[in-house]
């Protein structure tokens, strides 16, 4: 009677005992589903500009009598500094078509901006050949890599404001753009107050859309506001927004890549451009001031003007924007 | 009048005697039963009825008890074998290649206008073979409002998914920094909607197949089992025990036949148990345990280089892909990561020399990256666009050796689930064949015994 129990007790504790070696275990499971469920990156929060008032926004530092030559750069200038480094590091747009942007076919970066650091740099070495890097820069990279030291200059549609010029020092204004409207070629629409209450893009949380928020209720627009202004053209495209309002000099891009679309309308707003430098080297502020002065003065600027952009402007090529100085 | 007076006494007592009544009778039927029982324990062959009954009935209890346990584990086994894996297949195929066909378009379109036709090709061979796991799944996946609402998610946005691929290609091809635009917008559509949704398969099947595991493992079966082996044996002996004492006949040769069926499909039992629970194991641990490591590692890989790509696409204006990047690697190369994970799996399934290499080639991956944001940091843009095209070499080189691991890792896994499904064949018969043959046996072997009474 105890031995068959006892045998029977074995049984299960030895049953118990294999079971064991078989028991599943989710470890792998749980941590390839946990790798699996690793979250998209957030964009990382851009800073707020704030109410910043100053005399003349586009006003820059005047520039020296006399540039000095080519590889002759003044000892212990920034200048200096940069013809020793051997090349001109500027951050770019990459995305603005003719003014900055990625060829896909060469996978050189090329526009009318890219022209202006070139005759910089040209300015320093004698030749920009072999003497330019440039860095793309996201939006809110742009003052940091200038005030970092992480690139010598910034041209990358900046408009200069109050508020900006406490962060960097601009140069004078090298392309006096504006705030326009874009619509479909044969829409009729020659006015933002004729698209009210239509959907009109522009870039997420920029000056474009604080400016339609602000007009009369009976003309305001819808404003849509995305990443970025390109992604405006990709609705566009899709039949998501009668318009884009934006800058002229983007707009003017848009119409280079859709020949669908045209720019109307008078300026909404003034949008001056700026080369940013940081505030630690007046020097090559004044530098860059001379040499644009050289290129609107010399007719380069104009020949750069019509060589990128005059195909897609109608009439002449404009005077190039007037420098303004205060110190 | 004293008549009628009873009359109404009775009628009045009517309704309330009534269920009083039924009871008494109910009362009576269980002490009726409980004298039937005093009267066959009074008396030598009634003791032996009342014998027979218990066993027979402690026979078919051992049989529905060994046969339910029986099936369940052979149920898991085979929905893990036949249905759960191939499913997780035809997922992680989805997953996979869906993933693939996202990072391979972007760093295509790095390339330049002229986009090499390898990478071309290989975009559409992954969207074949999305197409076809999709389809598998359509066809075999079992129903569930989430698995259909995921699966309607992707054929749905699919086709909107390549029409922004093709637009993102036309407009590169011009030259047109739009392009990215596009691809930015098929990726986020891609990442934020289409794989989520392959994800939700994948990750259905996984836990799926984790199910089947557990039931097919499980232990609590295997114990009932062997209890309800013992409990009849026990009974069994009992039984024989009581009626050698009570007759001069050491042996009942019937009732010996039916321990002996018993114990032996009880060992058969236990022994298929084991062996089956062993095999399933083993398919966990070297098959699908490695499978679901390597395909967490080839989706985070397509994943990586995506972003790699994307964000020199659309440089300048993409500040969360290189985030994305830098977070994926993370949870690919920290210790106790998904390479970590597949060196530890590689262990067991002695493929060391694979794991090696992913290592290493991972490495190399995570060191391109690094040089590629130096690059591009310091302006050297072409130069970047080379090393993502180097990069991307390595990750397909990596996506390669993964691939390899994959097919011996369901090999192992198709064969180590095969042994766990044939372990338990013919069990599924023998027990309530046994059981039934038991309890006619010890019925014939207690009627002689009882008999001799008559």
């Amino acid at each position: 009677m105890r031995r068959p129990l006892r045998h029977l007790a074995g049984l299960a504790l030895l049953s118990l005992t294999l079971a064991g070696c078989g028991a599943s275990s989710d470890h792998a499971l749980n941590l390839t589903l946990a790798a699996l469920a690793t979250p998209p990156a957030k964009a990382p929060a851009s800073p707020t500009a704030q109410d910043v008032k100053c005399t003349n926004v586009k006003a820059s530092l005047r520039p020296p009598a006399t540039l000095p030559a080519p590889n002759r750069m003044p000892p212990g200038s920034f200048m200096a500094k940069i013809q020793k480094q051997g090349y001109l590091v500027a951050g770019v747009n990459s995305g603005a078509y003719k003014f900055g942007a990625l060829n896909p076919a060469t996978g050189n970066i090329e526009g009318f901006e890219i022209d202006l650091v070139n005759e910089v740099a040209k300015a320093i070495f004698g030749t920009a050949e072999g003497h330019v890097r440039l860095v793309a820069l996201t939006v809110p990279q742009r003052f940091t890599a200038v005030e970092q030291g992480k690139v010598d200059i910034v041209v990358d549609l900046i408009t200069i404001t109050c508020y900006r010029r406490t962060l960097v020092d601009f140069s004078t204004v090298y392309y006096d753009a504006e705030q326009r409207l874009l619509v479909p070629v044969h829409s009729g629409v020659d006015n933002i107050a004729a698209l009210a209450h239509k959907r009109v893009c522009a870039t997420a949380g920029s000056a474009p859309i604080d400016v339609m928020d602000a007009m009369a209720p009976a003309d305001r627009p819808v404003p849509v506001g995305l990443p970025q202004a390109i992604d405006c053209l990709v609705a566009f495209q899709q039949g998501q927004i009668a318009g884009i309002s934006t800058d002229s000099s983007i707009l003017l891009g848009f119409t280079a890549q859709d020949p669908n679309t045209k720019i109307v309308g008078p300026s909404i707003r003034d949008v001056p451009y700026g080369m940013a430098i940081s505030k630690a080297h007046p020097d090559f502020v004044r530098f860059v001031n001379g040499v644009l002065a050289q290129l609107k003065r010399d007719g380069t600027w104009q020949r750069l003007y019509a060589n990128r952009l005059g195909a897609f402007t109608s009439g002449p090529t404009p005077a190039p924007p007037q420098p303004q100085y205060d110190g | 009048m004293w008549l009628a007076d009873e009359d109404v006494t009775l009628a009045g007592l009517g309704t309330g005697v009534a269920p009083a009544r039924t009871r008494r009778r109910r009362g009576a039927g269980a002490g009726a039963a409980l004298a039937w029982v005093r009267d066959r324990l009074a008396t030598t062959p009634g003791r032996l009825v009342l014998v027979s009954i218990l066993v027979v009935v402690g026979a078919v209890v051992f049989g529905a008890i060994a046969t339910g346990a029986e099936q369940s584990r052979e149920r898991a086994a085979k929905a893990a074998r036949s249905q759960t894996e191939p499913l997780l297949v035809h997922a992680k195929n989805l997953y996979t290649s869906l993933s693939d066909a996202n990072a391979t378009v972007a760093t295509g379109l790095l390339s330049g206008g002229s986009e090499p036709a390898t990478s071309r090709q290989r975009y559409e061979r992954d969207l074949v073979r999305a197409s076809g796991a999709l389809s598998a799944l359509t066809r075999e996946a079992r129903p569930g409002a989430t698995a259909t609402a995921a699966l309607g998610t992707i054929a749905d946005r699919l086709p909107t998914y390549s029409g922004l691929v093709e637009t993102a290609r036309a407009n590169n091809r011009l030259g047109f920094p739009i392009g990215a635009a596009y691809l930015r917008d098929a990726a986020s559509l891609m990442t934020s909607t289409i794989l989520p949704a392959a994800d939700h398969l994948y990750r259905t099947e996984a836990e799926r197949l984790n199910d089947d595991y557990q039931t097919g493992s499980a232990t609590s079966t295997l114990v009932t089992f062997a209890a309800a082996s013992a409990i009849a044996l026990l009974l069994l002996v009992l039984a024989q025990w009581y009626v050698a004492r009570i007759s001069r006949r050491i042996l009942n040769v019937p009732m010996v036949v039916a321990t002996v069926m018993v114990a032996a499909v009880s060992v058969w039992g236990i022994v298929g148990l084991v062996s089956e629970q062993n095999a399933l194991g083993s398919a966990q641990r070297v098959g699908s345990d490695p499978v679901e490591a390597l395909s967490a590692a080839t989706v985070l890989l397509s994943r990586a280089q995506g972003d790699l790509s994307l964000a020199l696409v659309s440089r300048g204006t993409d500040t969360t892909d290189p985030l994305d990047f830098d977070m994926v690697s993370r949870v690919l190369g920290r210790p106790g990561g998904v390479i970590a994970e597949i060196s530890v799996l590689a262990r067991r399934t002695r493929t060391g020399a694979a794991a090696g290499r992913v290592d290493a080639d991972f490495a190399a991956y995570q060191a391109k990256a690094r040089q590629i944001t130096d690059l591009e940091d310091t302006g050297q843009t072409k130069s970047a666009i080379a090393g993502v095209q180097q990069a991307s070499a390595i990750s397909e080189q990596l996506s390669q050796n993964l691939g390899g691991q994959i097919t011996a890792a369901q090999g192992r896994f198709t064969r180590s689930a095969a042994d766990a499904t044939s372990a338990l064949a013919g069990l599924g018969l023998a027990i309530p064949l046994v059981t039934v043959l038991a309890a006619a046996l010890v019925l014939v072997g207690l009627r002689q015994r009882i008999n001799e009474y008559r």
